[in-house]
């Protein structure tokens, strides 16, 4: 599926609050005139982010606006006319086009990677996987870290999601000088690209952008779910297993996504700021494809006609979490949009201990005991039970014969237990 | 235009098209081939005693849920119809009708309800409705008619093959290997058919509502174990309700361990126990009380016997 | 008929050697305690509720022991009687605390917020508040999916089907405290039952600004401070667009109800006699 740029819009509402850390502070006051890729709001902070703008317009209203949850955070609020809007069409078709392009591995040989990292810091590069963790901190390698392997997820987070496969397939070559940047940026000497065998197509693409001397192999696993997941794919990658509570540095590497990796390319050759992404339309909608699509976009722009009683997911229907609204906007974390239409959950059954969910627990948990403890709020036996291991794949709910809400109950046990910890750590 | 009011729910949104019921489906398709056996060896009276048998299962657990708990009826999941079916592929063909019906009641009315319904209870129903009427109707519970006679108005009775090893007799000359895995001999409605229990298996295994672990540790158990006290091998393995226990009862997943390493020591266990039995005990036959014994220590197999944790290995330096 | 003897002799005996190794344990080991500790545990309604922040009422009874004072310690549930004849038992004058009652601050029904959302999924508050602000839009407000009715161990609370919201039984409600700390939203408060059951509260935690809490919910506080400006004693305080009734300070005199734009002051005062109002004011005061 070719990768549809989708029009930019009228007006975009970009939140403060995209990623993981401090949210971002606004440097536009509201009335103000603001561009394309112009900041609008800036990183508080080491760990946070700054926010640009898609379209070139007027600052409308810097005001609380609903997240997919409905719970409000503040968010700039840009409006453009038909002149700019014409304008910045013209703009972004000249930068498609570039992406398209070979790479152009001179930039990785004269920027020093301080200067790579500040780039990528000033674009508001985020984990684009979905995780949104602040780019530049995973790249700021400590050099006792002894950071030996890049691990590039090209897996695919999720099923119905295809929006790495079409970006790979479409802009290899730039992907691969994005992670060359990125390598130079970190310090690492070799990346490894993870990507599952059901995509031949972007493998083939990869190996044609990466056919003479790049220091980035690619390692070809079997498709399964969740394979995209950091633990799972260092693991399938480089055979080392991280630790409980640990970060992948713990084992030498660092995990980034394909699309990171693109995003880095765009900021540091292209100069521009992370303020469209692809993202993946799927479900029960006439408009199902990859688009290109600007940050800020209202989701309700993208997915016409939806009725009471959708469910309209951002991200995947493993780990997409619903809107309450369709006037929330796509995020840079946004990796997909999933209609379901009158598809409600089973009545819940008795568990029959069919061993389906610990079978199916990628990190060998048992899904029956730990929800059974959670619904009897026995907190520090879910702790015992290393209910914090939890990376909530959603697998045992997805499996369990008997319609049990598993995950609802395990991720309550898992917030409660952390918040618990947090508690104790800060009291000694 | 008025926003739409949308469904929100916690991920994930998808959702396995496997349920209670279709998993009892396969249960009852593979049992198919040991009722289809049965019918050939012993005729119309294992047709009624099976019919006899779901029908209690089902209207016991109605009429408790609806009666007694005052609850909507789980009839619908059919776990009592398959516990009905195991409950009379379990009982010699001529007991009568009224017999099979107390072992129902007993089986889903005081084994499964009593502990709180599906998924509560402690021991199989199906066996603990058996192992009830054995120890309550000793004489009707050991009368096992011929195959072969089935539709003649008395039909001959006579000892199973592990009844007469017990008693020190000779294996009857004339029962061939083949009457062996066809099933041709003495024994309950579906226990004598070993191919066909094979059968059932083989499917549940292909649509993957059980996993090998406890029939094979079973069964490797038992031939181990009879190949080095010296016992015939062979008539162990496929006389008797072995293979039946091993795939279809032992297997019940409310009351056989969680873990892959949890089955294959229950597995053992039952192998263990039904040897000891056969070889040393009062009864010819000793799978029903093996599975018992197997499912009450269960709940210790899950307490000490736990998955592999992820990177279980580093958690044990961080502690360290 | 020896055979008689000799077992009545080796039952006999065991017996005896099982006694008295019963007894030597029972003695060498036997573990030194307070007796005042099982007398206050006796004296406990025994319902390990946790509702004194202690473990429970075993633990109750050793803390009270250990300290040799009363302060600070207050078991809910049985109240000033049984916290009296503690005092008796440990020998200190007795504290006097307010009697409480678990109150709900929050009166968005069914028809004060309509629902704008669908929830599918586990029926528990907590999951619910997780995934989003729920079916009614209010971030602050009940989620009513009965959490508090779940933990609660003397079926005090219930879900009035007709508001969708929890309603506390005071007579049942031993102010133990453990829907306050299942709420995830933070909607119950024990505040004292007042002389002769009378006390006034703000039923509204939206802290949002008027004009949006007023969008969510026309039950809402909209934090105006007309009630504070009313009340004669300084008893109400207004925070983050909320207004607040401080129990101690209030003396139930009613005279905020009435001013409260929204109706977001809720009270157990015994309704007023109506005056008799003429069809006009009938007319603009009707909502």
């Amino acid at each position: 599926m070719p990768i549809v740029a989708l029009d930019l819009p009228r007006r975009a509402v970009l939140p403060l609050s995209q990623h993981i850390g401090a949210p971002a502070t606004p440097c536009v006051a509201v009335g103000e005139r603001v561009v394309r890729g112009q900041m609008v709001a800036k990183a508080a902070g080491f760990v946070s982010a700054p926010v640009h703008t898609p379209i070139s317009g007027t600052v409308r209203e810097i005001a609380p606006v609903a997240m997919p949850s409905g719970y409000p955070v503040t968010a700039i609020t840009v409006e453009t006319d038909d002149t700019m809007h014409e304008a910045d069409t013209a703009a972004r078709l000249a930068q498609i086009e570039a992406d398209m392009q070979p790479a152009d591995r001179t930039l990785s040989e004269t920027l020093t990677a301080e200067q790579i990292r500040r780039r990528i810091a000033d674009s508001g590069i985020v984990g684009l996987g979905g995780a949104t963790f602040p780019s530049t901190v995973k790249l700021s390698t400590r050099p006792d870290a002894a950071i030996d392997t890049l691990v590039i997820n090209a897996c695919e987070c999720e099923p119905y999601l295809t929006c790495d496969d079409a970006l790979m397939r479409a802009c290899a070559p730039r992907i691969a000088e994005g992670i060359e940047l990125m390598l130079k940026a970190a310090g690492v000497p070799r990346a490894v690209i993870g990507i599952e065998d059901n995509k031949p197509e972007a493998i083939a693409a990869l190996r044609a952008a990466l056919s003479d001397g790049w220091p980035i192999d690619i390692c070809v696993l079997r498709t399964k779910y969740p394979q995209g997941g950091e633990k799972q794919l260092v693991e399938a990658v480089t055979g080392r297993r991280i630790p409980a509570g640990a970060l992948p540095a713990a084992v030498g590497t660092i995990v980034n996504n394909v699309a990171t990796a693109f995003a880095v390319y765009a900021a540091v050759d292209a100069g521009r700021p992370l303020i469209e992404r692809v993202i993946t339309v799927t479900g029960d909608t006439s408009v199902r494809g990859n688009y290109l699509v600007a940050i800020g976009t209202p989701i309700g722009d993208i997915v016409p006609a939806i009725t009471d009683g959708c469910k309209v997911v951002l991200g995947g229907p493993m780990m997409g979490r619903t809107a309450v609204t369709l006037d929330t906007p796509v995020t840079k974390g946004t990796s997909g949009l999933l209609v379901l239409e009158g598809r409600p959950r089973l009545p819940e059954q008795p568990c029959i201990r069919c061993t389906a969910c610990v079978n199916v627990c990628p990190m060998g948990l048992e899904p029956y005991l730990l929800a059974n403890l959670a619904r009897r709020r026995m907190w520090p036996e879910a702790e015992r039970h290393t209910v914090t291991d939890c990376i909530e794949c959603g697998s045992c709910s997805y499996i369990c014969p008997s319609s049990r809400p598993l995950l609802d109950y395990i991720r309550l046990a898992k917030s409660t237990v952390m918040a618990d910890i947090r508690a104790r750590n800060a009291k000694k | 235009m008025q926003a739409p009011r949308l469904l929100i729910s916690p991920s994930p949104h998808i959702h396995t098209h496997r349920t209670v019921r279709s998993t009892m489906t396969h249960v009852i398709i593979a049992l198919v081939p040991a009722f289809i056996c049965s019918l050939w060896y012993f005729g119309l009276p294992a047709l009624a005693l099976v019919a006899v048998c779901i029908a209690a299962c089902a209207a016991t657990e109605w009429a408790v849920d609806r009666w007694l708990l005052g609850r909507p009826a789980t009839t619908g999941d059919l776990t009592a119809v398959v516990t009905g079916l195991l409950l009379a592929l379990n009982l010699p063909s001529s007991l009568p009708w009224w017999t099979a019906a107390i072992g129902s009641v007993f089986a889903i009315g005081v084994a499964k309800m009593a502990f709180g319904g599906l998924g509560c209870n402690i021991f199989n129903p199906a066996i603990a409705g058996r192992v009830f009427l054995l120890i309550s109707f000793p004489a009707l519970m050991t009368t096992w008619p011929l195959p072969g006679e089935a539709f003649s108005a008395d039909a001959a009775t006579g000892a199973t093959l592990l009844g007469r090893l017990k008693l020190g007799e000779a294996v009857d000359p004339a029962l061939t290997t083949a009457d062996l895995w066809l099933g041709n001999m003495g024994g309950s409605l579906g226990e004598t058919g070993a191919l066909a229990i094979i059968a059932g298996l083989v499917y549940l295994l292909a649509v993957r509502v059980i996993s090998w672990h406890i029939p094979v540790a079973i069964v490797a158990t038992v031939a181990l174990f009879d190949a080095l006290i010296g016992t015939h091998v062979g008539i162990d393995l496929l006389s008797g309700g072995l293979l039946l226990g091993a795939v279809f009862m032992a297997t019940d997943y409310v009351t056989s361990p969680m873990t892959r390493r949890g089955m294959l020591l229950y597995g053992c266990m039952i192998g263990l126990v039904t040897v000891v039995i056969r070889r040393w005990g009062a009864y010819p036959e000793g799978m029903s009380f093996a599975i018992l014994l197997g499912n009450a220590v269960t709940p210790l197999i899950d307490r000490y016997i736990r998955p592999h944790r992820f990177a279980a290995e580093a958690r044990k330096e961080v502690a360290a | 008929m020896s055979v008689i003897f000799i077992t009545i002799a080796v039952i006999g005996l065991t017996g005896l050697a099982g006694a008295v190794l019963l007894y030597v344990v029972a003695r060498r080991f036997s573990v030194e305690e307070d007796p005042r500790i099982s007398r206050i545990a006796d004296l406990l309604p025994g319902a390990n509720c946790g509702g004194c922040g202690l473990k429970g009422c075993r633990d109750f009874a050793t803390t009270c022991v250990a300290r040799g004072n009363l302060a600070g310690i207050w078991c809910p549930v049985g109240g000033q009687d049984v916290m009296d004849r503690v005092a008796a038992i440990i020998g200190v004058a007795a504290a006097s605390v307010d009697p409480l009652v678990a109150t709900l601050r929050c009166n968005g029904s069914c028809s004060a917020r309509p629902q704008r959302a669908d929830y599918d999924g586990a029926r528990s508050c907590a999951v619910m508040a997780a995934v989003a602000v729920g079916e009614r839009g209010c971030s602050f407000g009940c989620l009513g999916c009965g959490d508090c009715v779940g933990v609660c161990g003397f079926g005090a609370i219930s879900i009035d089907p007709s508001t969708g919201l929890p309603v506390v039984d005071p007579d049942r409600c031993t102010a133990c405290g453990a829907c306050v700390a299942a709420c995830p939203r933070h909607l119950i408060e024990l505040r004292p039952r007042g002389k002769r059951d009378r006390r006034v509260w703000v039923a509204c935690s939206n802290r949002d600004r008027g004009a949006v809490a007023r969008r969510t919910c026309s039950a809402a506080c909209i934090g105006c401070g007309k009630c504070a400006r009313t009340c004669p004693f300084g008893a109400i305080d207004i925070a983050d667009n909320l207004a607040y009734i401080d129990p101690a300070l209030c003396r139930a005199c009613g005279k905020c109800i009435d001013g409260c734009p929204t109706g977001a002051i809720l009270s157990t005062l015994p309704p007023r006699p109506v005056k008799p109002a003429t069809p006009q004011a009938n007319e603009t005061t009707h909502i």
